[in-house]
């Protein structure tokens, strides 16, 4: 679709001009139209944008007056815009254009490559200029977030640290927060993660004389109290502490080395998918042991996962660098969502997992009750079965590791907090397979529950939204 | 931090009948990585036990031990320090310490673990570290009066080993704690 040109036409005749990709282009009401009349919104003209780099859409610019690429009417006053990695450029030709399409999970190629492409430049650029505003605007993030993060550069780590609320709202702010947190998480490495043995180590004064290689005689016995030896069954004895915490490690060994296991990050052979591995059982430690009443439950590791991954991403070095203090702090801002799901014994109360369920099947029943009626009364699938699992783990084990990054866009962003739209989304799951539900009994239903087929995001999130109250 | 335990001499059934219970509620699995006997255990029964407390046990043949395929000497490698056992009744005079030290620099290693005399011992030099934890049950010993029951548990710590004993004393446990260093190498 490379028609479309005005003005002069140059050698390379298959380009794209940039004005055309304008997002001012791909408003809803002029989708498939290539020349609509004139954009809708104001263009602001950002000349000092338009630094092409020497391609032959330049020339077509000089001749033709392009808009700019950035349209939204939010946009105003942009002191310090970051034009890095933002290229208005034809997205046909630039290859970083296209691959940055399939990264960010919009489905196959269809007639509206150009909007999706011109679109992901846009909202790159939105991004940019939202998170480089000196006070965050919340709400703003919230909504742009919420059509899904570009996954270009910082853009997906800076923002949902900031929609966790890891970081402050003031630009300004952001390296002191930093700064304390990631030392008290260095405090904490400290204090709960030593054996006893290093304990002991520093803990006394090492007698130098002890150690003349000269010397020969009776070793000095020293008398210790009664609970700091390996064998003390006392409760204040570190070696204790020490000994009934195998058992937890043990049990976040297991479930660290199963985590992602397709996923060469997590599980592959190499020094750094040890130490990822290493990290993530590190922080599920350290929250076991500073949430005594909820320890470590099966399924943390999930929900640690994507945010350790998106941290260590992260193409600037300093924050990749500790990723996994940041990390851990998000995943204590997420969990305490959802904290009451993992504890066994508010299952059955008003704030626990059966009750979110259920919340979840009033749902259905509201929006479909045909649906509902056939999956609760004539196939009699227990909502447990299936949703116990969607709502715990956060949906990430529902959908591939892309999609669920995108969904976690979603719900990340939500101004409702990530619960309203969780239970939205897997609404919108049991009514995107409806047909197959209502064919299918028991057996059928439950396996294509638990093994949800794979679907469009997109499509499903959509529909989500269309279930918003 | 690798956990190893010392004991010998029990002398069960001949002259003791068990472990006291105060050092039986104590050692229980899982904690240790290895166990090492200097012998005179002398029944399977009492091997049993301690392969119960950890996969790992190693014992030297003393006089009165029933099974006559335990090795008199036996030397292995915790992590940066090379360790024998020999039960001691071998090298005389019995208990000597130069001869037991001339027995270190044969076996070449860092710590030796030695019994026989039911009483404790740790006596560094220059060629290394002797051990001796005693006996586990207090039993008779003909060269030595007022045995107290006692063994050893060593914390082998990368260069450092802490040495935690185990004394039985007017019916309370004693733990006591000796550190040491491995030298460096010197040519």
């Amino acid at each position: 679709m490379a028609s479309g040109k005005s003005g002069g036409a140059v050698g390379n005749v298959k380009s794209v001009p940039s004005w055309l990709n304008s997002p001012a282009w791909s408003t809803p009401r002029h989708k498939g139209r290539l020349f609509p009349e004139s954009p809708e919104n104001g263009i602001k003209d950002k000349e000092s944008k338009l630094q092409k780099k020497g391609s032959d859409v330049d020339k077509l610019e000089e001749v033709v007056e392009p808009p700019s690429v950035v349209v939204k009417q939010e946009v105003e006053g942009r002191g310090s815009v970051k034009t890095g990695n933002v290229e208005s450029s034809a997205p046909l030709r630039s290859d970083s254009g296209n691959t940055s399409i399939f990264s960010s999970g919009s489905g196959g190629l269809s007639s509206d490559l150009y909007k999706k492409s011109s679109s992901l430049d846009a909202r790159v650029e939105l991004f940019m200029l939202e998170l480089s505003r000196k006070r965050i605007h919340i709400a703003e993030l919230q909504r742009m977030s919420g059509q899904g993060i570009p996954d270009v550069g910082s853009i997906r780590s800076t923002t949902w640290k900031l929609l966790l609320g890891y970081l402050p709202r003031n630009r300004e702010d952001w390296s002191a927060e930093l700064k304390k947190k990631r030392s008290e998480y260095a405090v904490f490495r400290e204090e709960l993660l030593v054996n006893p043995s290093e304990l002991t180590r520093r803990k006394e004064a090492y007698e130098e004389a002890m150690n003349e290689s000269g010397g020969r005689g009776f070793l000095p016995r020293h008398h210790i109290t009664q609970d700091d030896h390996p064998l003390s069954l006392g409760s204040t004895s570190i070696w204790h502490q020490y000994f009934q915490d195998s058992e937890l490690t043990e049990q976040i060994e297991r479930d660290v080395k199963r985590t992602h296991p397709d996923i060469q990050f997590f599980c592959g052979d190499s020094e750094e998918a040890h130490q990822n591995q290493e990290a993530l059982r590190r922080a599920l430690f350290i929250f076991a042991k500073l949430n005594p009443g909820i320890r470590y439950v099966q399924g943390m590791n999930e929900v640690l996962a994507p945010l350790y991954f998106v941290f260590k991403t992260d193409p600037d070095e300093s924050y990749a660098f500790h990723a996994e203090a940041d990390a851990f702090f998000c995943f204590v801002e997420l969990l305490s969502d959802f904290r009451d799901h993992f504890c066994q014994q508010l299952d059955n109360s008003a704030v626990g997992i059966r009750s979110t369920i259920s919340q979840l099947n009033a749902l259905l029943k509201r929006h479909d009750e045909e649906l509902w009626r056939h999956l609760e009364v004539t196939s009699k699938v227990n909502p447990q079965f299936y949703a116990f699992r969607w709502i715990t783990l956060l949906l990430t084990q529902e959908f591939n590791f892309p999609d669920s990054l995108r969904l976690w866009d979603s719900l990340l962003s939500n101004p409702d907090g990530p619960l309203e739209i969780l239970l939205r989304v897997c609404c919108a799951m049991l009514l995107c397979v409806r047909e197959r539900l209502l064919a299918g009994d028991f057996t059928t239903n439950l396996k294509l529950l638990q093994n949800y087929p794979s679907t469009d995001i997109h499509h499903l999130l959509r529909v989500a939204e269309d279930l918003r109250v | 931090m690798v956990l190893v335990l010392a004991m010998g001499d029990m002398h069960i059934p001949h002259r003791a009948a068990d472990l006291p219970a105060k050092f039986k509620s104590m050692l229980v699995p899982g904690k240790i990585q290895h166990i090492l006997s200097p012998g005179n255990l002398c029944i399977k029964e009492v091997h049993d036990y301690l392969k119960s407390l950890c996969a790992d046990v190693h014992v030297a043949r003393g006089e009165y031990d029933d099974d006559p395929r335990y090795p008199e000497t036996k030397l292995l490698t915790i992590g940066a320090f090379k360790l024998g056992i020999c039960h001691g009744h071998q090298v005389v005079p019995w208990g000597d310490l130069d001869s037991l030290t001339m027995l270190q620099r044969q076996l070449d290693v860092d710590i030796l673990i030695t019994g026989h005399t039911h009483q404790f011992k740790a006596y560094k030099h220059e060629g290394g570290v002797i051990i001796n934890p005693g006996s586990a049950t207090g039993a008779y010993s003909s060269i030595t009066y007022d045995v107290n029951p006692s063994f050893v548990l060593m914390d082998i710590d990368g260069l450092r080993v802490v040495v935690y004993v185990y004394e039985l004393v007017d019916g309370e446990v004693k733990v006591d704690k000796i550190d040491f260093k491995k030298p460096h190498q010197r040519t």
